[in-house]
């Protein structure tokens, strides 16, 4: 076996050029308008369209070890976080060429790794202090929007000590000076999950805003009006049709009908900032999403209602999936309690003949296939089986035991995890029993729990305790109440009484965007999901960027330490005390040009800025001016208020009147650096390629053949 | 149709080392090992060149399994380091570079081989003799009753590696955690025939290193796991959980013959008897108040209901790396058979909880007194996450080493430099007599004393890969490390603070001089003292015995290449 080795640390370190060029290819991706690209596959000349970096490298050709190493990066992130893989891969990109330039300046190897690093922890625990609390930005997000209405709370609240709390509807719109009341009565009485679904597709016109309006249950006589109840909302077009106390109402309202109430009632404002506290810091950190950030809007009111725990300020990720409808246009999307999916034309007559009923479930976890066999069985190879009186086919034996099976216990309907054998389904459906395939494991899990019913592999297995009951299926209805039929496909939707689960359904006309909304939907998710687990945000805006460089400007302009002053706490490291030092300076201004470049090409992508040049003399005024006042992080924060930084203040929401406050996560946020700058100094270190494998022949006849040696 | 060919006659190379393309080979290998070496060593990328895994990587044994050499003079050489690294799992790179140095150094010397041989194995001796003796300035006593030294030990393991992307504070984090890890497997009550325990790593990729954690008892992956539910275990009369632990495929397929064909009629279903035979042994388990059952590979989907309708916990897939540690902590014998159940086999643990890392869930097996601990191991990605899992096991295994022999060697270079100081000074004061016992001139002795010295001073100047010098000090016999972009000037002692171990600061004069590869003039040497102070606080630190064996492999190595003088290669 031949081994060859090439010498990659010359001068112009070949790794971190390949590192810097596909990296480039990212630049659009950055900020909160991003570019998007076309993904053009000339074998089959699909197209799609992506717009994010995990996308893109999946896209490029990566057999270089550079190449390859930037993937696993990139992936990594993504497995972890779902997001700031851009950030990555653009930091990863700008710190590569400057490391380049430091070499080229004869800075050793050594003393770039260390003082980066070193410079990168500095920073990162400098930037703690733009750290808010999710407690804190609920409270700020709200003040500003809910102030106005708080006034003029004490107005309208008449009468209503009597009040059970927990009774009441909210609905308010600002740009109406008659707040529409959508009428109680429309709604189903049996069911919570669809009239909830009925609102629930609402709000994806807007959302944002504290109720300040309160329709008494009861009354569904009139629509009762109240001039006083409009306030000037500070948000533009907003409107909030549900609160927390949705979730009871389903039970309460209808129950509670012989209540007469009169007059209207007035949330105390702290309280409905805790229940819509979430959706104000989702909007901040939907970054410019506006469809995503609805959708997620109302999973997390849903959420909170459901949970059992009121105000729990957490997003249950498992209980979210998303069915991708492609061809309605883009305003259909909105978020159904329950599992919607997709099943064929044939079996709708099941599902007409369903609707309305309490179907008893069955959960498989495989295939409903003869053939199928749990994960770790070896199929036999040597065993002869011996007919001897040949009569019925054995598929047929099969079929009718599994259907005499399903019949004997009442299924309904089952939900299998894995493929579903095509002669079963359509046995089945001639005995009204509805067969659901590649139903994902945490679907399986959320109506096991709510139905009481354990999974099961075989059909074979079937026991009384297997069967749930309780599920109810039904055509999927658009917001505008009509079933959509999309040719191949018909979306149904199955549900539970109490079931957590929430399908976001996501629409668009134009097929090669579907996977892209998908991402950036589950980007968004996750984006919430990371800053509560976090309990804290970043302020935004470039806010963290802009304090790091003003940070390695003080740490290039500090006097050099004594070398033994910490000499007494920190491990001996004979190779780069003094090195260090000497070389400090460029390899600051190297690490400080990673952020730099970064807030350039933001303020660029979203026209904030004509040039990379206008925006370097933007981002170099506020430096200057953050160094003047003698704390940056205070002048950071104070113009963050303001909504001045960077020229903010036209943001993706420029419609809204008031500056709209961007957040960020943190973890992800200063892992995506981490990461970043951890594969470049890896990189860097890299001296040699050892090629192992049998393709010496190959590489002998290549064009690079001369830079490789054999042993 | 066969075809015959001739047999080819083997093929003859007389006196391999002096061909070009050897020693061209050899000072290429001996390149790349050398750039590897120490904290600020260079990495290399090994993979296939298309595409796929890259393994980065600074360690000798990540390195020779995957470097195909195609000269037996390299494959002698690299199968003599693998077989130290698989017994000491340190100094690796030591070993390989101060060997080739040594056949290079040999080589130039216009010293017959079996003249060199005898009086670089009676340099090696002098070398133990002094190792070994408590006057020796280079080695340090470990303390058990603190853990300064041991941490001290772990952390040069771990900085040794740059590949693994740690910062300070995550190596402090990881050394203390190994250390920990370490002390589980420590039985408490010492017999004579103590055995340690063993530490499973438990891989989490992609997560901060921080995230790492230590547990007593072991962990096993359990994906369906619904963490909503509490857990509830039986227990046995004395409050301790049964278990059984079965090393056989309980998935229904055993029935499989491996040879030859079963007959059967149709009707009878095979799957069928082999499940519910399954479902006996169920029964049995149930009966026998079994609160666990651990597989090695998979459950059948029946039996794992019905042992959960009766309140049995199941877990499959344990995987065979488990099953010797899991066999251990319970004290229960592996069940090979599902025909025959002997209660015998039962072990008994503590507690069963469920622990979440990173959204994998955990089977938490808790035992009653452990030598069997995990170590949850996080790194942010994959190459560097094998890299530290590497580093990992040698800290590990130093540990073990270190407790069998307590002592340590100083790290950075320091103790190379030292011995070669010593062996300087001690050729000097050698009487003739001793000479014609080696049956060599004094000459001869002092040309192949001063490659052998040449040699270790060349691994400790491997250290270095900026452009900086390198010094020694004529009092300690230390190694200094000057940074690069300094003028050459007179006094050493305003460019160097520490010593590369890090027990000596620069504040005596003492007497430094470059330290430099060409054999110049004979360089007249005092014996090295012993530091004033051996604090063992913050230095850098070698395994003890891992060293030495090194030292021993290298030099016997060098010579047994030194001494080939054909190599026949079968050509069929």
């Amino acid at each position: 076996l031949p081994m060859a080795f090439r010498d990659v640390n010359a001068r112009r370190h070949i790794g971190l050029q390949q590192l810097s060029s596909l990296a480039l290819a990212g630049r659009t991706f950055l900020g909160p308008l991003k570019l998007c690209k076309f993904i053009v596959d000339e074998s089959t000349n699909q197209s799609t369209l992506i717009c994010s970096a995990v996308r893109l490298i999946e896209s490029l050709d990566l057999t270089s070890a550079a190449g390859q190493l930037l993937n696993e990066t990139i992936q990594a992130q993504n497995k972890e976080f779902k997001t700031g893989m851009s950030t990555l891969l653009f930091l990863v990109g700008a710190w590569s060429n400057a490391v380049v330039e430091c070499l080229q300046q004869n800075v050793p190897v050594s003393a770039i790794v260390s003082v980066m690093s070193e410079g990168l922890n500095s920073c990162c625990e400098r930037v703690q202090c733009l750290q808010i609390s999710i407690h804190d930005v609920n409270k700020e997000l709200c003040s500003s929007s809910v102030r106005p209405n708080t006034s003029k709370s004490k107005t309208c609240q008449t009468g209503c000590d009597s009040l059970p709390n927990s009774q009441l509807f909210l609905y308010f719109q600002k740009d109406i000076s008659v707040p529409e009341i959508i009428p109680m009565n429309s709604c189903s009485h049996q069911d919570y999950g669809c009239n909830f679904n009925k609102r629930l597709v609402l709000p994806l016109t807007g959302f944002g805003s504290v109720a300040s309006l309160v329709r008494p249950a009861g009354d569904r006589s009139t629509s009762v009006t109240s001039g006083s109840g409009v306030t000037t909302s500070s948000c533009n077009k907003q409107k909030l049709t549900h609160s927390r106390y949705f979730s009871t109402l389903g039970k309460s309202l209808f129950s509670s009908q012989q209540g007469n109430f009169q007059g209207y009632f007035l949330e105390p404002s702290t309280d409905s900032c805790e229940c819509s506290g979430l959706g104000h810091l989702a909007m901040a950190l939907s970054h410019g999403n506006e469809t995503s950030m609805k959708l997620l809007q109302s999973i997390v009111t849903y959420q909170q209602e459901t949970a059992e725990h009121n105000g729990s300020s957490q997003l249950n990720v498992a209980e979210i999936v998303t069915c991708c409808l492609v061809g309605l246009p883009e305003s259909y999307s909105c978020a159904s309690p329950g599992f919607v999916t997709l099943v064929s034309p044939e079996q709708v007559t099941v599902i007409k003949y369903f609707e309305g009923k309490l179907l008893r479930i069955l959960l498989i976890d495989g295939d409903l296939t003869e053939q199928y066999r749990h994960l770790g069985f070896n199929r036999p190879c040597n065993v002869r089986t011996i007919v001897e009186h040949p009569s019925l086919q054995e598929g047929d034996v099969w079929l009718s035991i599994m259907l005499d099976n399903l019949i004997k216990f009442g299924v309904n309907l089952v939900l299998v995890k894995g493929n579903v054998c095509e002669n079963l389904r359509e046995r089945c459906m001639a005995n009204s029993i509805l067969l659901v395939s590649s139903v994902t494991w945490n679907v399986l899990c959320a109506f096991g729990e709510v139905t009481g019913t354990r999974p099961v592999t075989y059909l074979t297995q079937l026991n009384a305790s297997c069967v749930g009951s309780g599920a109810q299926v039904e055509l999927w209805k658009a917001c505008d109440g009509r079933a959509m039929d999309l040719g191949e496909h018909i979306p149904i939707r199955i549900k539970a009484r109490g079931i957590p689960l929430l399908t976001a359904v996501l629409t668009t006309t134009v097929a090669s965007k579907m996977q892209l909304i998908e991402d950036q939907f589950w980007t968004f998710v996750y984006r919430l999901h990371h800053a509560l687990n976090d309990k804290k945000v970043f302020i935004g805006g470039g806010a963290v960027e802009l304090l790091c460089l003003s940070h390695i400007q003080m740490l290039i302009e500090q006097p050099l330490q004594p070398a033994n002053q910490n000499a007494a706490k920190e491990f001996h490291n004979p190779w780069l005390a003094a090195s260090a030092t000497e070389y400090k300076s460029v390899v600051l201004q190297a690490l400080a040009s990673g952020w730099k470049q970064y807030l350039l090409v933001v303020m660029c992508n979203t026209a904030k800025a004509a040039s990379e040049l206008e925006a370097c003399t933007s981002v170099d005024h506020y430096l200057r001016k953050a160094a003047d006042c003698g704390s940056p992080s205070a002048y950071i924060l104070k113009e963050f208020r303001r909504g001045h930084l960077l020229g903010d203040s036209a943001g993706p929401f420029a419609d809204h009147k008031e500056v709209l406050k961007v957040y960020d996560n943190v973890t992800a946020k200063t892992e995506a650096w981490r990461r970043a700058l951890d594969l470049v100094l890896l990189v860097l270190q890299t001296d040699a390629e050892i090629v192992t494998g049998p393709r010496k022949n190959h590489l002998l006849n290549s064009l690079v053949s001369s830079e490789f040696m054999f042993l | 149709m066969s075809r015959l060919e001739a047999k080819k006659p083997p093929l003859f190379i007389t006196e391999p080392l002096t061909a070009d393309g050897v020693s061209q080979s050899l000072s290429l290998l001996s390149g790349i090992l050398k750039s590897c070496y120490g904290p600020a060593g260079r990495l290399k990328q090994l993979h296939n060149g298309v595409g796929g895994y890259v393994c980065t990587t600074s360690q000798s044994s990540a390195i020779l399994s995957r470097l195909p050499v195609s000269h037996p003079v390299l494959g002698v050489l690299m199968a003599s380091v693998q077989s130290h690294v698989s017994r000491f799992s340190d100094c690796g790179l030591f070993t390989a570079i101060l060997c080739c140095s040594l056949i290079e150094n040999f080589k130039s010397l216009n010293v017959a081989p079996c003249t060199v041989i005898k009086i670089s194995k009676h340099l090696l001796s002098l070398c133990m003799d002094y190792l070994k003796s408590e006057a020796c300035g280079c080695r340090v006593a470990v303390d058990f009753s603190s853990v300064e030294t041991l941490l001290c030990l772990v952390r040069s393991v771990l900085r040794s590696k740059p590949a693994c992307m740690l910062n300070k504070t995550e190596v402090d984090h990881l050394t203390t955690l190994i250390l920990k890890a370490f002390l589980f497997t420590v039985p408490r009550h010492a017999e004579s025939n103590a055995v340690l325990g063993k530490c499973v790593i438990v891989p989490m990729k992609g997560r901060r290193v921080m995230d790492s954690a230590v547990l007593p008892g072991l962990l096993i992956e359990t994906p369906e796991i619904q963490l909503a539910k509490p857990l509830t275990v039986k227990r046995t009369c004395s409050d301790m959980i049964k278990i059984a632990l079965f090393c056989v495929s309980m998935s229904g397929d055993s029935f499989n013959p491996k040879e030859g064909t079963i007959t059967v009629h149709c009707g009878i279903s095979l799957e069928m008897s082999e499940l519910n035979q399954l479902l006996n042994v169920g029964k049995q388990l149930v009966n026998d108040e079994v609160g666990l059952v651990v597989c090695q590979k998979v459950i059948h989907p029946s039996l794992k209901q019905y042992l959960k309708e009766n309140g049995v916990i199941a877990v499959d897939r344990a995987g065979l790396s488990l099953m010797e540690p899991l066999s251990w902590m319970t004290g229960s014998k592996p069940i090979a058979s599902t025909h025959d159940l002997s209660p015998s086999c039962y072990g008994s643990l503590k507690d069963v909880c469920i622990e979440t890392f990173a959204s994998k869930n955990f089977m938490h097996l808790i035992p009653n007194d452990t030598v069997v601990c995990s170590l949850v191991l996080c790194n942010r990605n994959e190459t560097a996450w094998d890299e530290l899992k590497r580093a990992c096991e040698t800290a590990e295994h130093v540990l073990q080493l270190t407790l069998k022999e307590p002592l340590a060697l100083l790290g950075g270079g320091c103790t190379e430099t030292h011995l070669a100081s010593y062996i300087r000074h001690k050729s000097c004061s050698l009487s003739t007599s001793s000479f014609e016992d080696i049956d060599c001139s004094q000459t001869q002795y002092q040309l192949v004393t001063d490659g052998f010295c040449r040699s270790l001073e060349s691994v400790a100047r491997s250290l270095n890969h900026d452009d900086g010098e390198i010094l020694t000090d004529m009092v300690y016999g230390h190694c200094w490390f000057v940074p690069p972009g300094f003028p050459f000037v007179s006094s050493w002692s305003d460019l160097v603070s520490k010593c590369g171990c890090g027990i000596n600061g620069n504040g005596e004069n003492l007497k430094w001089r470059l330290l430099q590869g060409q054999s110049g003039s004979p360089v007249i040497q005092d014996c090295p003292k012993e530091p004033l102070v051996k604090v063992a606080d913050l230095l850098t630190l070698d395994c003890y015995a891992a060293k030495c064996s090194g030292l021993q492999v290298a030099l016997e190595t060098a010579n047994l290449i030194l001494d080939l003088l054909y190599v026949i290669k079968d050509q069929n």
